[in-house]
């Protein structure tokens, strides 16, 4: 169970890093409601899980947060990335890629041989 | 350093807890605003919006406990949050908080004074630069050797002492008599020890006839001269030679003992062989040279060892250094101290245990009256992990409050300990409550309260749910029962291993003091009278100078007798000398056997009132002419001449051309130390008269004689009329080291003294805990059965019958507890043989009397919970709770 909620944490921490240096500052909700609409309807969690996602990217201060209005004129909660944050979104997407690019590789002849 | 951000992050998490808490529940309200608007515009109801969003979330009070833990630090929150809590308990009940302090205080506050000594002596490095290279040659070596050795060896640089000669410093004001240590000029260099002031010696400061220096110690400079720091360069008189004082050491320096108050440069003078290879046997230490390790040195040593019997003007004994080796300087320095502080750390550790089984059973009794409070969190969904985890920070604080309270109480002990300990042991100053031994301390409190409180905290956070709920106090689980008088019984057999070991050295150190040393130690007064060795260059000059002196204190009214002696029996000092026995020869190129040569005048028989067994003790004649007579000891006569007549018989000291008649023989006395007359590396003893001819290795007659005066009166009276007549003679001549032949014997066993000593304390303090924890452990088991007994008697029981029954109770503990403690004594008390004097590590009444006190103590610690069990009103019983 641990070991799935880190998988889980640290891919949903480079989705929101994504999220937020294609959008701009966005709010929690915002956030969720994007990575929900890219990942089509496959991705549905909890949003609650995203709020301490959030925290722990700011406490390691990749993102920063202030309040603002939204659209719709309501208080909300922004965030943005900050510098170390941008680096950040090149080294784990980088990492990412040759994670994926290795599995692939494991993954690929199995499907030939079946 | 991500996560170092992180971390701080979330420590600042824990505080303005308010602020947060607001910020997170406006954040979530508004994301369930917006979710739930953003619902109704797709068309749902504003319920069914509301209802979506608040699912989707997960829940508002959910999703914020999971921030809350990413907020801060958990698990540093609950240790806060457990120790306020263990603070507020040990607050409430504030008995059982002062008990198992005061307890864990003594147990931890033994154990730290302890090993601050363990730590000073043997562990903390020696305070010279890079100690780890240093080293000490194990044999000894007189100075052709020593140069010898400098000169050749590669691997190490080396340098010699010789500590323990004696200096009168003269010319300001009264003479005062000081302890110097003659050292190789290379000696403070290779310690890397700096001076105070001036310089040290640096080498080529030990050439014959430039070699007229000393270094003073911090102490003496401040007392003799006043801290004068213009004494640099400045000539002091010693032994009538004027030396040029180069240099102060500071307060810290202490080598090779605190005794030393100066450093003199050695005389290697090749011109007198005698002396250059036949003088002081010194010991050597060294410096490894970069790049060498302790198994090139030994090497190199060892060879040199071989050659080394070549150097010699004449042959030398095969067996003279056979074993040598090259140790690290620290281990040889304190290896007679390792033993006994080693077995002084085993007894404070087993009076922690005890200690720890005490408070254990202790926490056992109050978790028994805690099982609803737990059973109550338990319901609350408090899982085990979490209740043994707060019980044990509660025990570990109750710990860490004893260790303070046992720094505290250390502190008093380590001083205690230094007065109590022989002053001659070695690095005694160095001991220190310092930081490694702060860290220990809490290191041992943490380790203390964790073993105190697992037992308890598993046993509690065990307890049945619904048992402990609903049922009354009688009902406490058989595994209580057993597990507290398991402990009880522990702490019984410890306490008895430590009786075992006292009471052995109680014994011990009874047969030493009951032995008769086979000479008079009441109504006599010792002093040193030690004129410069100059002075006795006429040694008809020194002869009489003591010899007037014994006439002029005898003239004093109320002296009895006065004589003089050049090595007091049990001083400390011993004059070892060769001696040639007449038709007993020996192997071409050996030496004869060695003896401790007593020079005596005639008197010295009289006043130590050692008896004549055969022959005839010296007369007054042997002392002013020069009569080639001595007197041997009885061991020596029967070992030497066995069953024959010694007396006639023909002794001739190694170089002396004329032989001696053996004139008389008179019984043994305990002169190296109260367990022997001489030292095992001696054959015998001899005692010659004190005139031109009895002379010391080198050839000269000793000019450090000990006056002895017999007399009723007070040691003061005398010590004056000899301090008075001494100055009337000659004022150039130091008085030192005066007191009663009483202090000198008891001095002799300060060692064992101290051991005894420590030991009875500790053994003390066990009984004591031992005793404070069966009570406890019978008080409880009687609380617990109070209403079974309360029936007992409702239905025809005697008093008399509940207090056997519950005084068989308290018995099986003793004795079971006693059986296992004489057990394990059996298996450990020869750890102690080497501390033993007249009496087996098994010795039978020494076990029985250990069994003796604990029996009676146990069984007096049961009475009192036995009576008040007896005394029970069966009324009162049948309605408790």
């Amino acid at each position: 169970m641990g070991d799935k909620a880190d998988v889980w944490q640290g891919t949903l921490a480079l989705m929101i890093l994504k999220t937020l240096e294609s959008m701009g500052a966005l709010h929690g909700y915002g956030i969720a409601r994007r990575i929900e609409q890219i990942s089509g309807d496959v991705l549905s969690v909890n949003y609650g899980t995203l709020y301490p996602a959030l925290l722990k990217l700011e406490q390691e201060g990749y993102i920063a947060s202030e309040w603002g209005v939204s659209d719709n004129n309501r208080k909300a909660r922004f965030y943005k990335l900050t510098r170390a944050g941008r680096k950040q979104v090149q080294r784990e997407t980088q990492e990412w890629e040759q994670t994926q690019a290795i599995l692939a590789k494991f993954l690929a002849p199995r499907e030939q041989e079946s | 350093m991500t996560w170092l951000r992180a971390v701080l992050a979330r420590f600042a998490g824990m505080f303005q807890r308010t602020h947060r808490e607001e910020e997170l529940a406006a954040e979530l309200e508004s994301h369930v605003r917006m979710h739930t608007e953003d619902n109704e515009r797709a068309g749902m109801s504003h319920e069914a919006a509301r209802r979506d969003a608040l699912m989707k979330l997960g829940g508002v009070e959910q999703s914020k406990e999971i921030y809350r833990d990413r907020r801060g630090l958990p698990w540093l929150e609950t240790l806060l949050q457990d120790l306020r809590f263990g603070a507020r308990m040990l607050r409430k009940n504030p008995g059982f908080t002062a008990v198992a302090v005061l307890t864990l205080a003594l147990g931890i506050g033994a154990n730290t004074a302890i090993f601050s000594l363990v730590n000073g002596i043997l562990l903390r490095p020696l305070p010279f630069s890079q100690p780890g290279n240093l080293v000490s040659v194990t044999g000894t070596y007189p100075k052709g050797a020593f140069v010898a050795m400098r000169e050749q060896t590669q691997s190490l640089d080396v340098a010699t002492y010789f500590e323990g000669h004696e200096f009168n410093l003269t010319g300001r004001g009264e003479p005062v008599h000081l302890t110097g240590t003659l050292v190789s000029a290379e000696l403070f260099m290779i310690l890397g020890a700096r001076t105070e002031l001036g310089r040290p010696f640096y080498p080529g400061d030990d050439k014959v006839g430039q070699d007229n220096y000393v270094i003073l110690r911090h102490a003496l400079w401040e007392q003799q001269f006043g801290g004068d720091p213009a004494i640099i360069g400045k000539s002091i008189a010693l032994e009538g030679t004027s030396r040029e004082v180069i240099g102060v050491m500071p307060a810290d320096f202490r080598f090779p003992s605190a005794k030393t108050q100066m450093w003199i440069p050695l005389h290697n003078d090749s011109r007198d062989t005698i002396a250059y290879w036949a003088g002081d046997f010194m010991p050597i230490i060294g410096r490894l040279r970069p790049g060498t390790s302790m198994a090139q040195a030994r090497a190199e040593v060892r060879l040199f060892q071989q050659r080394a019997f070549q150097l010699f003007p004449w042959p030398m004994p095969v067996s003279w250094n056979a074993d040598i080796s090259v140790v690290p300087l620290q281990q040889d320095m304190v290896a007679d101290v390792r033993t006994r502080l080693l077995l002084l750390l085993g007894a404070v550790s087993l009076i922690l245990l005890i200690a720890c089984v005490n408070v254990a059973n202790l926490t056992l009794s109050r978790a028994a009256t805690r099982e609803k409070e737990i059973a109550v969190r338990t319901a609350m969904g408090a899982d085990r992990r979490r209740i043994v985890r707060q019980l044990l920070t509660e025990s570990v604080l109750v710990a860490l409050i004893g260790g303070m309270f046992g720094v505290l109480l250390a502190t008093q002990g380590l001083r205690l300990l230094k007065a109590a300990l022989p002053a001659d042991t070695p690095r005694l100053a160095d001991a220190q409550i310092d930081l490694s031994v702060l860290a220990f301390t809490g290191g041992l409190a943490v380790l203390t309260g964790v073993l105190f409180g697992l037992a308890p905290a598993l046993h509690a956070s065990r307890a049945a749910l619904a048992d402990a709920l609903t049922s009354s106090r009688g009902a406490v689980g058989n595994v209580s029962h057993r597990l507290r008088s398991g402990l009880a019984i522990a702490e019984i057999s410890f306490a008895v291993l430590l009786v075992v070991a006292a009471g052995l050295l109680i014994r011990s150190f009874w047969a030493l003091s009951r032995v008769d040393p086979g000479f008079r130690t009441g109504q006599i007064l010792t002093a040193r009278v030690t004129p410069n060795q100059a002075f006795c260059d006429d040694p008809l000059r020194c002869i009489s100078f003591y010899r007037e002196l014994l006439a002029r204190m005898q003239g004093v009214p109320g002296v009895a007798l006065a004589a003089c002696v050049n090595t007091l029996p049990l001083g400390g000092r011993v004059a070892k000398r060769a001696l040639d026995i007449e038709n007993q020869p020996v192997n071409p190129g050996e030496n004869g056997p060695l003896f401790w040569m007593n020079v005596v005048t005639p008197e010295y028989f009289g006043v130590m009132n050692i008896p004549v067994a055969a022959g005839r003790a010296f007369t007054s004649a042997d002392a002013t002419g020069d009569s080639a007579v001595a007197i041997v000891s009885a061991a020596t006569a029967r070992r030497f001449w066995g069953s024959q007549n010694a007396v006639g018989s023909h002794v001739r000291l190694s170089s002396d051309q004329e032989w001696r008649t053996v004139v008389g023989i008179v019984p043994d006395v305990r002169a190296y130390d109260l367990q022997k007359e001489v030292p095992d590396w001696l054959n015998g003893t001899i005692y010659v008269p004190y005139n031109a001819k009895g002379t010391l290795e080198g050839g000269r007659i000793p000019s450090d004689m000990s006056v002895i005066v017999q007399s009723s009166l007070d040691p003061a009276q005398v010590s004056a009329a000899l301090r008075r007549v001494i100055a009337g003679l000659n004022p150039e001549v130091p008085a030192s080291e005066i007191k009663p032949m009483s202090v000198v014997v008891s001095e002799s066993t300060s060692t064992p003294a101290s051991t005894t000593m420590l030991f009875v304390a500790f053994a003390a303090l066990a009984v004591v805990l031992g005793v404070v924890g069966i009570y406890g452990v019978l008080a409880f088991l009687v609380s617990t059965r109070i209403r079974e007994i309360g029936v007992r008697l409702a239905i025809g029981a005697q008093p008399r019958d509940v207090f056997w029954m519950v005084m068989k109770d308290g018995a099986r503990f003793s004795l079971i507890g006693i059986l296992f403690g004489l057990a394990s004594a059996l298996a450990l008390t020869r750890l102690l043989a080497g501390q033993l004097y007249g009496v087996s590590p098994f010795d039978p009444l020494t076990f029985g009397a250990a069994a003796a006190v604990m029996g009676i103590a146990t069984l007096l610690a049961c009475y009192v919970p036995t009576r008040r069990a007896a005394r029970v009103d069966p009324m009162v019983a049948l309605r408790y709770e």
